[in-house]
């Protein structure tokens, strides 16, 4: 037995999702927010057009960024949160790999992105392919899913490297393929750093 | 190089037979031709590194006999199938002494060629080129390109390209369907990822309980229509085929590109 996708799916979707009275939702041990995608693509297109040629990979680094610390610390929450425990645990068999199995299928669930690991060396390396990120949709030039980079790399820090909170920079993720260039899906390569 | 006839028709005193050189031609692929062109008869091959002589007696599709002077039923078969030079001539209408085989054609090929990998376990992969060898005809020459990890988009393509084959997917152990490529459009493509990784899951747990092995291949029928899957990595690939027949052969040309996918998953 591994840890079933489809099962988390099923059973995440069913979760409610119901905001307090400042639109934040107390779920999954953390909290989160509810906001369009297209605000969060938005302010990534006009910070890098923003930014003068030679800081645009300061500010990419920055969001990247941004992604990892949010990642890192929710992550952290949900995977040890007990829905998380009710729905993912009782089908972990493989340890880490399970968990960053099933990460990824509620990442799925959440509608962040489609996505799942391809390839997995413990403790070495990970290679994610993600289909219908709402970063695809990011209008710009590159690769430019900041929020997959930032997340694959949190997921990987936190399954393999020290535990929280001192694992953090551990590992280092690169996009080598996205659905925002031409190709046809987004492929996320973790390695050490 | 010079270009020699692989099959030559000569005329007996009884009836017209079919003479040729192994050089030039692969006994599977004589097996499958004659197999299906006449409805009984022996195909007679010398060869071997000492000339040994083997007789494969067919009727109706079916392999009924075979016997070498060293081997007989499929393991007779499987040592001729190492038989790469020499020469067979074929005796239409010829019946078998007794049958000690009794599979078709292909499902015989398959498992001659089973046992001849298995055979070779310690040499895997020069064992697996040489199975594959005597099945592959037109993709030898791509060998070599092989030697270089191509994209795995690439390798679904060529497995596509395989007569038989409908549809390809892989998928994850939890289901994830990391690629697919073919006539996927009537098919649900994340429902059979998931399935396929339920079954996957259960086979695993069975063979882990039973303590026999890890599992390796797994055969789906549905009427004529088969998924074969294969586990490769922390992947799994299935290939769906509309028509059962053409499994052994499929089986056979599918394996390099599995190998090959491998080293993506």
């Amino acid at each position: 037995m591994t840890v079933m996708r489809d099962t988390v799916v099923k059973s995440l979707a069913k979760v409610t999702v119901q905001g307090d009275e400042n639109g934040l939702i107390p779920e999954y041990e953390v909290l989160v927010n509810l906001l369009p995608v297209s605000l969060l693509n938005r302010l990534s297109e006009r910070l890098m057009a923003a930014a003068p040629p030679e800081r645009k990979r300061d500010v990419e680094a920055g969001l990247v960024r941004a992604a990892y610390e949010c990642g890192y610390h929710t992550g952290c929450g949900i995977i040890t949160s007990e829905v998380f425990n009710d729905v993912v645990l009782p089908m972990v068999t493989e340890g880490e790999k399970d968990i960053l199995r099933g990460a990824y299928a509620a990442f799925t669930a959440w509608g962040w992105a489609k996505s799942g690991i391809v390839q997995l060396k413990e403790g070495e390396r990970m290679v994610i392919r993600a289909f219908d990120y709402y970063e695809a949709d990011n209008t710009g030039e590159g690769l430019r899913a900041y929020m997959l980079r930032g997340l694959s790399q949190a997921f990987f820090d936190l399954a393999y490297a020290d535990t929280y909170p001192d694992g953090m920079d551990t590992f280092v993720c690169r996009q080598t393929k996205g659905i925002e260039a031409g190709d046809p899906y987004g492929e996320f390569i973790v390695t050490r750093k | 190089m010079t270009s020699r006839p692989a099959l030559t028709l000569v005329s007996s005193s009884s009836a017209a037979a079919m003479k040729g050189d192994l050089a030039q031609t692969k006994i599977t692929d004589i097996m499958q031709f004659l197999s299906s062109s006449y409805g009984q008869g022996m195909i007679q091959v010398t060869g071997g590194p000492d000339g040994h002589e083997g007789k494969i007696y067919f009727m109706s599709g079916a392999l009924l006999h075979v016997e070498t002077g060293a081997a007989a039923g499929l393991d007779g078969l499987v040592e001729m199938l190492t038989w790469t030079e020499g020469s067979f001539q074929f005796h239409p209408g010829a019946t078998a002494p007794d049958t000690n085989i009794g599979l078709s054609i292909q499902h015989a090929i398959m498992e001659a060629a089973m046992r001849l990998d298995h055979r070779g376990s310690g040499s895997r992969s020069g064992t697996a080129s040489i199975a594959n060898q005597l099945i592959h005809t037109e993709d030898d020459e791509r060998s070599n390109e092989m030697q270089q990890q191509r994209e795995s988009t690439e390798v679904l393509n060529d497995l596509l390209g395989i007569p038989g084959i409908d549809a390809v997917v892989v998928i994850g152990r939890d289901g994830f369907v990391i690629e697919s490529a073919g006539n996927s459009a009537r098919v649900n493509i994340d429902a059979l990822g998931a399935s396929l990784a339920h079954a996957v899951n259960g086979i695993e747990e069975m063979g882990s309980e039973l303590k026999i092995n890890q599992f390796q291949d797994m055969f789906v029928e549905y009427g004529r229509a088969v998924i074969l899957c294969k586990p490769m990595g922390d992947a799994v690939a299935a290939v769906i085929t509309p028509d059962a027949s053409k499994l052994g052969i499929i089986r056979h040309k599918t394996k390099k590109y599995f190998e090959e996918l491998a080293h993506s998953f």
